[in-house]
C-alpha cells in the first residue's frame, strides 16, 4: 500500500474546499477582511512619529524673544497649540485645558537671558503616556535648542569691534577652542536597513502574521471539531481513509486560502503603501514554514476540542499573547528578558524576525535559518500531536 | 455451511467498570440479514463500533472475511459500509458531492464511480435530487442517501444502526426493499432495530442484553422457544383488569394487544382452569380467552424482562 493515496487525499481537500466554498459568511470574511486590516492597520502605523498632540503654550513675558520661540516651536509638528491667557493660574491641570502638555514662559524671561542666569521655561507633562511625554520633552529641547542657536548667531553678528580686536591678541590655540565652543557639536546620522524610518515597513510582516494567524488557526481549528459536532468524523473514520490523508487533505485547502492571502496583503502592501519585498523565494520560505505551523497548530485544537465553540474558545486564549509578546507590531526589545523567552514559543515571533531579516535587512540564510528551524520543528511537533490526538479519537 | 462473514470469539469492552459487551460469541453467514435487537444500553451499539473498528476491544477477538477487527481495520474498512443511527453525512454538500466524495475517499476509481454512482442514484430514488444539498432532504430520503454513500465501494457487508428509526412506514417500506435487494445480491447485513416488525424481517436474530447475547436463532425458531402457545383475555374495564393483573404473583407480566391482554404465565393452562373455576376478580368481567401463537414482540419481552420461566431451557 501506498504511504499516500493522492486520489484519497484529493476527495478529502475538495470536500474540506466545498465547505468553505458553501459557507459564504464566512468565505466573505476571509476574502474581504485581509486586504481591509492590510489598510487599518497599514494606515494606523504608518508614521511612527507623534504629531498633533493638543498643547497649552501660557506666555507671561509677553517681550519679542519670547514672541520669537513660540514661532519656532509652533513650526514643529509633534505640538497642536492652543494660547492660554498670561492670567492663568491653574496650568497644571491639563485635564481641564484638554492637553498632553503645557508650556510657559515666565515673566521676565526675555531679560534673563541676557543677565547670566537665564530662567528655565516650565513644562508641565502628561506622564499618563510615558512615550508621549518623552517625544513632547524631546521636542521642546530641540526647539529651544534652534531658538538657542539663532540668537548666539546673532550675537556673534553684533559683537562689537572691539571684542575681535580684543580676541586677535590670544593665542591661535585659545581662540580656534573658543570657536569650537561656541560651534554646536552635531552628531552626522546614517540611518541603516530602513533610511526612510518608515513603520510601515517594519509592520507588513506583523500585518501578514496577525491576520494569517487569526484565520488559519480559527478556521483550522474547527474543522475536525465541526465533523466531530456533526458526527460525520465517525463516517470519514469508518472509511478506508487514513489519518494522514485526512489531515494532508484538510490543510490543502486552508494552505491554499492562505497563500492567497498572503498574495493578497503583499500586493496591498507593495501598491498602496510602496513597501518593497526582496528575495521572493526566501519570503516565500518563510511564509510558507509560518502557515504550515499555524495550520498544525490549528489542527492540534481542533483534534483536541469536543465542539467548535470550545476550538474557537481555545484558539482566541492563545492567539491573546501571542498578539502582545510577538513583536509584531513593537520591537521585542521593550519586553524585559524572561517575558522575551516566551516570546521564542510563538511562531509569529520567529516568523516577524525572519520576515524584516529578510526584507529590510537583506540579510543572508545564516541569520533567519535558527527562525526557520523552529518554525519547521513547531509544524511537526503541531501536526505529529493532532495525529496522535486523532488515533485517541480511534480508541 | 456457506461462508462465515463475522466470527465473534469471547469479544468484551470495558469502560472502567462497566462492562458495555462481555464474553459475546456468534458466527453470521454470508447473505444473512442479521438482525440485533436489545434494550438501549444493551450493547448492540458498541459491538457494531468494535466490528466497524471505531473502538478497539478489551477482551476476546472478532474477524470479518478472516481479517481482525481492530489490527486488520483498514483492511477491513473496505469491506464493509456502515450507515449509523445518527445522519452523519455532509449537509452542506450535494447529493451527488457526498457520493463522490466517499466513493473518493475509498478510493473508487473515476470512470467506475461515475457508473456506480448512477446505479445508486437509481437505486435510492435520488435521481432528481442529485444536486440537491443534503439538508434538504427530506429524512427519509438522507437515510437513503447515507445507504447510498455507504454502497459506494461495492462492500460485501453492510451496518445499519437503527437505520429506519423516525422515519414514515411508507419509508420504513422502502429501506427494507432495498436491505432485501442488497440480500438478495448477495451482501450480508448486519442491522440493529427496536421495531419488532422488522426484526421479523430478518433472517436470523440474536438477542442481546447488559453486553450478553440471551439467544441466536431466526425468528421462527424464537417464537418456538416459548414452552406453550400464549393465553389471551378479554376482560372488563380493560385498564383496571392491566392494573390488576400485573400485580398476581403467577404472572410475569400483561401486555395490552389490541383491546385484548396476553397473559405471560409460568403455567396458563393451570392459571386458566383455576380462573373457570373461580374467577377472583368479581369487579371484573371475563368475556373470553383464546389461545396465541407467540409473536417476536413476546420474544422480546420475555427475553428482555428475564420471562425466562415461560421459555424453553437453553435456546
Amino acid at each position: 500500500m501506498k504511504w499516500l493515496s493522492l486520489e484519497a487525499t484529493a476527495s478529502v481537500a475538495y470536500k474540506e474546499f466545498l465547505h468553505i466554498y458553501r459557507d459564504r459568511r464566512v468565505l466573505l470574511l476571509v476574502l474581504t477582511l485581509p486586504p481591509l486590516f492590510t489598510l487599518l492597520f497599514g494606515h494606523a502605523f504608518e508614521t511612527g512619529e507623534l504629531t498633533g498632540v493638543p498643547s497649552l503654550m501660557i506666555d507671561r513675558d509677553n517681550m519679542p524673544r519670547a514672541q520669537e520661540f513660540i514661532d519656532i516651536i509652533s513650526k514643529n509638528k509633534t505640538f497642536q497649540w492652543r494660547r492660554g491667557s498670561p492670567d492663568t493660574k491653574n496650568e497644571s491641570d491639563l485635564l481641564a485645558h484638554g492637553v498632553r502638555a503645557a508650556l510657559v514662559i515666565p515673566r521676565g524671561w526675555d531679560e534673563s537671558l541676557d543677565n547670566g542666569d537665564p530662567k528655565p521655561l516650565l513644562l508641565y507633562l502628561d506622564g499618563g503616556d510615558i512615550n508621549t511625554a518623552d517625544a513632547v520633552e524631546g521636542s521642546v529641547r530641540q526647539s529651544l535648542g534652534d531658538f538657542q542657536l539663532k540668537q548666539r548667531d546673532r550675537m556673534i553678528e553684533t559683537l562689537p569691534e572691539e571684542v575681535f580686536e580684543l580676541g586677535k591678541q590670544l593665542p591661535v590655540q585659545i581662540r580656534k577652542r573658543f570657536v569650537s565652543m561656541m560651534e554646536m557639536w552635531t552628531v552626522d546620522r546614517k540611518v541603516l536597513y530602513n533610511p526612510k524610518a518608515r513603520v510601515i515597513d517594519f509592520v507588513v510582516p506583523g500585518i501578514i502574521g496577525l491576520i494569517l494567524q487569526l484565520l488559519t488557526v480559527t478556521l483550522m481549528a474547527c474543522t475536525i471539531a465541526r465533523e466531530r459536532e456533526s458526527g460525520t468524523l465517525y463516517q470519514l473514520m469508518v472509511t478506508s481513509l487514513r489519518r494522514r490523508e485526512i489531515v494532508i487533505g484538510k490543510i490543502l485547502p486552508y494552505l491554499a486560502v492562505s497563500i492567497f492571502l498572503v498574495a493578497v496583503i503583499m500586493a496591498v502592501s507593495r501598491w498602496h503603501f510602496g513597501v518593497a519585498f526582496y528575495q521572493p523565494a526566501a519570503l516565500a520560505v518563510i511564509c510558507l514554514l509560518f502557515l504550515l505551523c499555524s495550520l498544525g497548530l490549528g489542527l492540534l485544537i481542533s483534534a483536541f476540542s469536543r465542539t467548535q465553540t470550545q476550538a474557537i474558545q481555545f484558539s482566541v486564549f492563545f492567539l491573546l499573547p501571542v498578539f502582545v509578546l510577538s513583536g509584531a507590531f513593537a520591537p521585542l526589545e521593550q519586553l524585559p528578558q524572561a517575558i522575551r523567552y516566551v516570546s521564542e514559543l510563538f511562531p509569529l515571533t520567529h516568523f516577524c524576525r525572519a520576515f524584516r531579516l529578510v526584507n529590510m535587512y537583506h540579510a543572508p540564510a545564516q541569520f533567519y535559518v535558527i527562525d526557520l528551524i523552529v518554525l519547521l520543528a513547531g509544524a511537526l511537533i503541531t501536526f505529529l500531536g493532532a495525529a496522535f490526538l486523532l488515533r485517541r479519537i480511534e480508541q | 455451511m456457506r461462508e462465515l462473514v463475522i466470527v465473534l470469539d469471547r469479544l468484551s469492552k470495558s469502560f472502567g467498570d462497566v462492562h458495555a459487551v462481555q464474553d459475546l460469541s456468534l458466527t453470521i453467514e454470508a447473505g444473512t440479514i442479521f438482525g440485533f435487537v436489545g434494550p438501549n444500553g444493551a450493547g448492540k451499539t458498541t459491538t457494531m463500533r468494535m466490528l466497524c473498528g471505531l473502538t478497539h476491544p478489551t477482551g476476546g477477538d472478532a474477524t470479518i472475511e478472516g481479517l481482525h477487527i481492530w489490527t486488520d481495520r483498514q483492511r477491513v474498512r473496505t469491506r464493509f459500509g456502515y450507515v449509523p443511527q445518527r445522519f452523519s453525512l455532509y449537509r452542506d454538500l450535494t447529493v451527488l458531492e457526498n457520493f463522490r466524495f466517499f466513493g473518493g475517499a475509498y478510493g473508487v476509481p473515476g470512470a467506475e464511480l461515475d457508473r456506480r454512482i448512477e446505479r445508486l442514484l437509481r437505486v435510492t430514488d435520488l435521481q432528481e435530487k442529485r444536486t440537491t444539498a443534503a439538508q434538504s432532504l427530506s429524512g427519509g430520503m438522507r437515510q437513503l442517501l447515507a445507504i447510498g454513500c455507504a454502497l459506494v465501494h461495492d462492500p460485501s457487508l453492510l451496518f445499519f444502526d437503527e437505520p429506519t428509526v423516525g422515519l414514515d412506514p411508507v419509508h420504513r417500506q422502502q429501506i427494507w426493499n432495498l436491505l432485501y435487494d442488497l440480500s438478495h445480491e448477495g451482501k450480508t447485513i448486519f442491522v440493529t432495530t427496536h421495531y419488532m416488525d422488522e426484526v421479523e424481517r430478518c433472517t436470523e436474530v440474536g438477542f442481546i442484553e447488559d453486553g450478553r447475547l440471551l439467544a441466536k436463532a431466526s425468528p421462527r425458531t424464537l417464537k418456538s422457544s416459548f414452552r406453550t402457545r400464549l393465553l389471551e383475555i378479554d376482560v372488563e374495564p380493560l385498564m383496571a383488569a392491566l392494573v390488576r393483573l400485573r400485580e398476581l404473583p403467577e404472572l410475569f407480566g400483561v401486555s395490552l394487544r389490541s383491546g385484548s391482554l396476553r397473559l405471560y404465565a409460568r403455567d396458563s393452562e393451570k392459571l386458566l382452569a383455576k380462573w373457570r373455576e373461580n374467577w377472583p376478580f368479581p369487579d371484573l368481567r371475563l368475556l373470553g380467552e383464546r389461545w396465541v401463537e407467540p409473536d417476536m414482540e413476546d420474544v422480546f419481552t420475555a427475553y428482555s424482562q428475564g420471562y425466562h420461566g415461560i421459555l424453553k431451557p437453553s435456546t
